[in-house]
C-alpha cells in the first residue's frame, strides 16, 4: 500500500517539478535574453501568466480530429518520458518507472510528441505549418545522428543500455562521464543545440519566415497545452544530459527530506548551467537555413560522435 | 501424409476453377478465389502438423516435402496475408478486366509460396520458386497488358538472374555433395563458406534478389507500384519474405556448425548490404510523389533491416529479423491496402493531386496512422519492438557498431516519408475535387482493420510473435531461445516493459484527451481547412495551399551527395557498355559474302601457319 | 422642419439619427464581464490577461515603424508582458497601425474574426480616429469603430513609443476592470457591423455561413 502511495505521489511530484522548473527556465531565458539586449525584460514568472491567459481564452478553434489531438501527443510523450527518466539517485519519491525502460525506448519516445504534433499541424491545412514540419523533421535527422553516436558510445563503454545504470556507475565510481568520454559529451552537447531549437537552429518556428510554423493555427487551450508539454520537455532534456554526463543528482549521504532538498538543489544547479549553453549560443547567433543546419550536425558533431565510439572501444579494450 | 500434396491441389484447383468461372459469371470469381484460399488455410492449420514429411520419386529424383517450425512460421505470413489480401481483392478488382487471369495468377502465387516453404529438396524448391516468380510476373504486368516491355522487363530479368544463380548453386551442390535434400546439404556443410564458397554466394544471390537487397533492388519499386495494390500487399508482404526465408536457411549453417568468427566478412558484407539497402530505400522513398512508389521504396528499406538482423547471427538479431518479417507483412500489407483503397476511391495516389482525405475516409486514415506509427517504430505499437531488438542486437551482441548508426540514420529518415505518406494523402487542405469521395467498401476495410489492430496488440504483447519465432529459431539451430510476453530484455540485463508503457500512454492519453476536449467544449469550434490565417486573405474555393511539391527539398539538398548514388543508372550503364562491347563483334558480320570468304581464307592461312603449334 | 431641404443639407433630426446610427455599438466600456465586484477567479484571470498580451501588429500604414522601437531595447514593451504574435490564432491584441484603406479593411476584418476571445483592438494614430490627414481620401476609412470594436485609441500622428506604451497600460487597466474585449459584443451586433463593412467594401465575398 505504502508503495503505491509513493508511486502515485512520486509521479505527481515529478510532473509538478518538471512543469514548474521548465516554465521558470523558459522565463529565465526570456529575462536573460532581455538583460543581454540591455532591456528590463519580463518577470521570470511571465510564462505562467502566458499559460494562464492561454488556458483562459473563452473560444478555441480546432481544425478537425488530428488538430485537436496535436497537443495530446506532446503531453503523452512528455509525461511518458518523464516517468522513465531518473530525476534523483536513490530517492523513493522520484523513482517512478526508471528501471522499466532503456535509452532506445527513450530515444523513440522523445520523437513521439514531435510526430504527433506534426500530424496535427498537417491537418490545419496551413502551408506554413507543413513547411515548418518539413524543416523540423529534416533537422531531426540531422541532430539525432551525433546524439545517437554519443549514446552508442556510452552504451559500449559501460555495457548497459539503461540510463539508471549509467547514473549508478557515476555515483559509485565518482567519475562523471563527461571526463570518462569527453567526445561523447561534445557530440551530445552540439546536438543538444538542435534539440532545444534555439538560434541558430530555430528554423522550425522561425516567426519572421513561417509565422511560428507548425503552431500557426493553434491558439488558446491548444497552444497552452503545447507550452506545458514544451516546458516539461525542456526539463526532460536537461535532466537527461545531467544524468548522462554530469553525474546526475542526489548523490549525497544526507537522510530524509533534507537529502531530497539538497539533491534537488544540485539538480537545479547542474541543469541551469547546462541550459545556459544553448541559451547563450542562441543569443549570439542568427538563423541557419535548413540544409545548413542539417549539414552542421553531419560535420563536426558526427566526427566527435565517431571519436566517442572509438574512445569507448579503446577504453573497453576492444579496439583493434 | 498426402495432406501436403492435397493442400497444393486445393490451390491448383482453385486457380483453374476461378479462371473458368470468370468466363461464365464474373460476379463470383473473387468470392470463389477467396473461399479457396480460406479453405486452403483452414486445411493447412487443421490437418498439417509440424514434422509431417511427404517423400516421393519423380523421374528418378527423390522429392521431399515437409514442414518444420521454421516453415510453419513463414506460413503465417503467406496464408494469413493471403486470406486478407483476397478478401480485399474482391471489391478492389471489381469491374476490372481479366479477373480470371488475376485470381488464377494470385492463387498460383500463393501455391508457389506455400510450395517454397514446404520444399525440403532443391528440385522442388526451384520448381515452386519458378511457379511463384512466373505467376507474380503475370500479375506485375496485369495493369500493363500491352506494355509488358516497359513495366515488367526489369522484374523479369532480375528474376531470371536469380533463378540461374540458384540453379547453378543446386547443380554444384549435387556435384560436390551428392545430395539434393536441403537438410542433408546443410549437414554436409554445403553452405559454409569454407570449401566451395560460390555455392552459398550463388544461393544468397538468388534469394537476395527476391528480398530486394541492395544492388539487385532496382526491379522492386516499379514492380511493387505497378502491380495491382491488392497483390502488392502479398508481393511485398509475403513474397519478399521468401527471400528472407532462403537467406535464413543459408545462414543457418552459420548458426548450426562451424565457428562463424572465421567468416566474419560474410556477416559484415551482408550486414552492410542490408544497411545500405535500408538507407538508400529510405532516401529514395522520401523524395517520391506517388504514394505507391513511396511504399515500394519503403519496403526495400524495411527488408534491409531484416537482412541486417539476419546477418548478425545472434539470437536477438535473428529474433529481430523474424519478428520484423511478420510485422512488415502486417503493417506494409495494411499500408498497401490503404494505398489501394485511396486509388480505388479517388482514382490516383499522386500526393501532389490528392490531399485532405481524412474526413472522407476516416477508417482508412485510422489504419494508415496505426500502420505508419508501427512502421516508424514509435512506441507503443509493434514496430518499436522490432527496432529495439535490432538495435540491441547490434549494440550488445554484434561488433558492428557503425552499422547501428547507419540503421539509425535510416530509421530516423523514415519518419520523414512516414509523415509524407500521411500528410500527402490524408492531411492538408481538403480539395473540391475530392468532395464526392466516400469511404472504402466494408470488405476492403475489414482486412485493413484486422491488420491495423494486429499491430496495436502486438505492440503490447510481442510474445504472440516471439513464441512461434523462437520455435522457428530452434528449428534452424539456435539453442535456448528465451522470450517473454510483453517484456524485452538484452544480454546485459536491461529491460523494457511494453505492457506497462502501453498502459501509461493509454492513461495519460485518457486524462489529456478528457481535459482538452471537455475544457470549453461548447466554445470550441471545429472549422474547415480553408479557415486558416493567410494574412487575412480569403482563400478561394479553387485555391489549394497544401504544400506538396518538393516536400523535403531542404533535406534533399543537405543529403545531395547520397542521392548521386543511383543503382538504376549503374545497371543501365552496365547494360549499355555490354551492348557496345558486343556491338563491336556484330561489326564482323558485314553481310558481304566477300568478307566471309576472306575470313575463311584468313582462318585457313592461320591454321597452316600455326599447324605445328596446334597439332603437335 | 419637416420638409426636406432642396440642396441636400441634412435636417437636425437626420443628423441626430445619423449620430445614433453611426455611434459605435461596442465601446471600451464594454459589456463583457462587466461586474461591480469580480470573483477571485476573474481577478486572477484578468491579472494574467493583462500581463500577457500577444500583439498582432497589423502594419497597415506608416505607424508600423513605431512598433519595432516600442518592442526593442530602448522602450522594451516586453517588461509589461507584451510580445509579438505570429498569427491571429495566437494573438490577443489586434493593433491597427495607421490609416486603413478599404482594401486592407477586408483583411483586417477577417484577421479580427480569426482571433479568439477575449480579444482587444488598439487603434493607433489619428487616421483610425477620424481619418487624420486622409480625412478626405476616397479609399481610406475614417472611423475604425464603425467596422470593428475598438478598446483603446492612441492619438497622435504618429504617436511616439511612450504614448504607445501609455495606450497599452490603459488597456491593461481596462482588462483588470473587466471592461475590455468586445468579441461577444461584436458577434451580437454583427448585422450592424456587417452593414457598415459592406458599405465601404465593394467586392464583399465572405461566405454566407462563415464559421469564425
Amino acid at each position: 500500500m505504502n508503495d503505491i502511495i509513493f508511486k502515485i505521489g512520486g509521479a505527481f511530484l515529478t510532473a509538478i517539478l518538471a512543469f514548474t522548473v521548465g516554465m521558470f527556465y523558459a522565463g529565465l531565458r526570456r529575462k536573460i535574453t532581455a538583460r543581454v539586449q540591455n532591456r528590463v525584460g519580463p518577470p521570470i514568472y511571465q510564462n505562467f501568466l502566458d499559460l494562464l491567459k492561454l488556458q483562459s481564452k473563452r473560444t478555441n478553434v480546432a481544425h478537425g480530429f488530428m488538430g485537436h489531438m496535436a497537443p495530446i501527443w506532446i503531453i503523452i510523450a512528455a509525461m511518458t518520458v518523464l516517468m522513465f527518466i531518473p530525476i534523483l539517485q536513490n530517492n523513493l519519491w522520484f523513482e517512478n518507472l526508471t528501471l522499466k525502460g532503456d535509452l532506445i525506448f527513450l530515444l523513440y519516445m522523445m520523437v513521439f510528441g514531435s510526430l504527433g504534433m506534426a500530424l496535427g499541424a498537417g491537418q490545419t491545412g496551413n502551408p506554413n505549418s507543413a513547411i515548418g514540419v518539413s524543416r523540423g523533421l529534416s533537422q531531426m535527422v540531422g541532430f539525432e545522428i551525433p546524439f545517437v553516436m554519443a549514446l552508442v558510445a556510452l552504451m559500449l563503454q559501460f555495457k548497459t543500455t539503461s540510463i539508471a545504470d549509467l547514473m549508478h556507475f557515476q555515483f559509485t565510481s565518482g567519475h562523471w562521464i563527461i571526463l570518462e568520454n569527453p567526445f561523447a559529451f561534445l557530440a551530445a552537447l552540439l546536438s543538444s543545440l538542435g534539440m532545444f531549437r534555439y538560434s541558430p537552429f530555430d528554423i522550425v518556428g522561425a516567426p519572421a519566415e513561417l509565422a511560428s510554423g507548425p503552431m500557426s493555427e493553434f491558439g488558446g487551450k491548444y497552444l497552452g497545452t503545447m507550452m506545458t508539454g514544451g516546458a516539461v520537455f525542456a526539463f526532460i532534456k536537461l535532466v537527461l544530459f545531467v544524468d548522462l554526463f554530469l553525474g546526475g543528482a542526489g548523490n549525497n549521504s544526507v537522510e530524509g527530506i533534507m537529502g531530497t532538498g539538497l539533491g534537488l538543489l544540485e539538480l537545479l544547479l547542474k541543469t541551469f548551467l547546462f541550459y545556459m549553453i544553448p541559451v547563450f549560443v542562441g543569443l549570439v547567433s542568427p538563423r541557419y537555413r535548413t540544409e545548413q543546419a542539417i549539414q552542421f550536425f553531419w560535420k563536426w558533431p558526427s566526427v566527435f560522435g565517431i571519436l566517442a565510439i572509438l574512445w569507448a572501444l579503446y577504453k573497453n579494450g576492444t579496439l583493434l | 501424409m498426402e495432406m501436403l500434396s492435397s493442400l497444393l491441389l486445393i490451390f491448383l484447383i482453385g486457380a483453374i476453377t476461378t479462371y473458368f468461372v470468370d468466363s461464365i459469371n464474373r460476379k463470383f470469381t473473387g468470392i470463389i478465389a477467396f473461399l479457396f484460399v480460406l479453405l486452403g488455410s483452414l486445411f493447412f492449420y487443421s490437418n498439417i502438423h509440424i514434422g509431417d514429411v511427404f517423400v516421393f520419386q519423380l523421374g528418378g529424383i527423390e522429392m521431399q516435402w515437409g514442414i518444420n517450425d521454421y516453415s510453419y512460421y513463414f506460413s503465417y505470413i503467406v496464408l494469413g496475408l493471403g486470406v486478407l489480401a483476397l478478401l480485399y481483392s474482391i471489391k478492389y478488382i471489381e469491374g476490372k478486366a481479366r479477373q480470371g487471369y488475376f485470381y488464377a495468377s494470385f492463387l498460383l502465387t500463393i501455391l508457389g509460396m506455400i510450395g517454397v516453404i514446404i520444399s525440403q529438396d532443391f528440385v522442388s524448391l526451384f520448381i515452386f520458386w519458378e511457379i511463384m516468380t512466373w505467376a507474380s510476373f503475370l500479375l506485375v504486368i496485369y495493369n500493363a497488358y500491352y506494355k509488358v516491355k516497359t513495366k515488367g522487363i526489369k522484374y523479369m530479368i532480375f528474376s531470371a538472374i536469380g533463378a540461374y544463380a540458384m540453379l547453378t548453386a543446386i547443380v554444384f551442390i549435387k556435384e560436390h555433395y551428392n545430395t539434393l535434400l536441403i537438410g542433408e546439404a546443410i549437414e554436409r556443410g554445403a553452405f559454409n563458406f569454407q570449401q566451395y564458397r560460390y555455392i552459398p554466394i550463388f544461393l544468397l544471390l538468388g534469394f537476395g534478389i527476391k528480398a530486394a537487397v541492395m544492388p539487385f533492388h532496382v526491379w522492386a519499386p516499379a514492380a511493387y507500384s505497378k502491380s495491382p495494390m491488392s497483390f502488392t500487399t502479398i508481393f511485398s508482404g509475403a513474397m519478399s519474405k521468401m527471400g528472407i526465408f532462403g537467406i535464413g536457411l543459408v545462414l543457418s549453417t552459420f548458426y548450426l556448425q562451424h565457428n562463424p568468427e572465421n567468416f566474419y566478412w560474410v556477416k559484415l558484407a551482408l550486414g552492410w548490404l542490408g544497411g545500405i539497402t535500408a538507407v538508400m530505400g529510405t532516401l529514395y522513398a522520401l523524395i517520391q510523389v506517388d504514394a505507391k512508389k513511396l511504399l515500394a521504396y519503403s519496403s526495400i528499406a524495411q527488408l534491409g533491416y531484416i537482412v541486417v538482423g539476419l546477418s548478425t547471427g545472434t539470437k536477438l538479431g535473428v529474433m529481430a529479423a523474424l519478428y520484423l518479417a511478420v510485422l512488415h507483412a502486417i503493417f506494409k500489407g495494411a499500408l498497401f491496402m490503404v494505398a489501394g483503397a485511396v486509388e480505388r476511391q479517388v482514382g490516383t495516389t499522386d500526393m501532389t493531386k490528392v490531399s485532405g482525405l481524412i474526413r472522407r475516409m476516416p477508417w482508412t486514415f485510422f489504419v494508415a496512422l496505426v500502420s505508419i506509427i508501427a512502421l516508424a517504430g514509435i512506441p507503443p505499437l509493434g514496430g518499436f519492438v522490432g527496432k529495439w531488438l535490432l538495435y540491441e542486437a547490434l549494440i550488445t551482441e554484434s561488433n558492428n557498431y557503425f552499422l547501428v548508426i547507419v540503421i539509425f540514420f535510416s530509421s530516423t529518415a523514415a519518419f520523414l516519408y512516414s509523415y509524407r505518406f500521411l500528410f500527402g494523402l490524408f492531411l492538408g487542405q481538403e480539395e473540391k475535387e475530392t468532395e464526392h469521395v466516400k469511404e472504402a467498401p466494408i470488405s476492403m476495410l475489414i482486412p485493413m482493420l484486422i491488420l491495423g489492430i494486429g499491430s496495436i496488440i502486438i505492440g503490447s504483447f510481442p510474445g504472440l510473435i516471439f513464441e512461434p519465432a523462437a520455435k522457428a529459431m530452434q528449428a534452424i539451430g539456435f539453442k535456448d531461445v528465451t522470450w517473454q510476453m510483453s517484456l524485452l530484455s538484452n544480454i546485459w540485463g536491461n529491460t523494457t516493459h511494453l505492457f506497462l508503457i502501453s498502459m501509461l500512454i493509454f492513461s495519460v492519453f485518457i486524462i489529456a484527451f478528457l481535459f482538452l476536449t471537455l475544457k470549453g467544449l461548447k466554445k470550441t469550434r471545429y472549422v474547415g481547412t480553408k479557415e486558416i490565417s493567410t494574412s487575412g486573405e480569403l482563400p478561394k474555393e479553387w485555391e489549394n495551399f497544401t504544400f506538396q511539391h518538393n516536400f523535403f527539398k531542404p533535406f534533399e539538398r543537405a543529403a545531395s551527395p547520397l542521392y548521386h548514388l543511383n543503382m538504376n543508372r549503374i545497371w543501365k550503364d552496365l547494360g549499355k557498355n555490354t551492348e557496345a562491347f558486343f556491338g563491336f563483334f556484330r561489326k564482323l558480320y558485314t553481310g558481304n559474302g566477300q568478307t566471309y570468304a576472306l575470313y575463311v581464307i584468313i582462318f585457313l592461312v592461320l591454321l597452316l601457319l600455326f599447324k605445328d603449334v596446334i597439332f603437335s | 422642419m419637416s420638409e426636406k431641404n432642396t440642396i441636400g443639407i441634412p435636417t437636425v433630426e437626420e443628423i441626430k439619427q445619423a449620430q445614433i446610427d453611426f455611434s459605435p455599438r461596442c465601446t471600451a466600456a464594454g459589456r463583457v464581464n462587466d461586474k461591480e465586484t469580480q470573483k477571485m477567479v476573474d481577478y486572477i484571470l484578468n491579472f494574467a490577461r493583462k500581463h500577457s498580451l500577444f500583439v498582432l501588429a497589423y502594419g497597415t500604414g506608416c505607424g508600423a515603424i513605431e512598433i519595432p522601437a516600442t518592442m526593442t531595447s530602448r522602450y522594451d514593451a516586453e517588461r509589461f508582458g507584451i510580445r509579438g504574435a505570429a498569427t491571429p490564432r495566437q494573438a490577443d491584441i489586434l493593433m491597427i497601425t495607421g490609416y486603413l484603406s478599404t482594401k486592407t479593411l477586408k483583411r483586417v476584418i477577417r484577421v479580427y474574426e480569426q482571433m479568439q476571445d477575449p480579444k482587444y483592438v488598439i487603434a493607433f494614430g489619428s487616421c483610425t480616429i477620424n481619418g487624420g490627414m486622409y480625412f478626405d481620401s476616397y479609399n481610406t476609412i475614417k472611423a475604425l469603430d464603425r467596422y470593428l470594436p475598438v478598446d483603446v485609441y492612441i492619438a497622435g500622428c504618429m504617436p511616439r513609443p511612450e504614448s504607445v506604451i501609455r495606450g497599452f497600460v490603459k488597456l491593461q487597466e481596462l482588462i483588470q476592470k473587466g471592461n475590455a474585449g468586445n468579441g461577444e459584443c461584436y458577434r451580437e451586433n454583427l448585422d450592424w457591423y456587417r452593414e457598415n463593412q459592406q458599405k465601404v467594401i465593394k467586392n464583399w465575398d465572405f461566405p454566407e455561413n462563415y464559421n469564425w
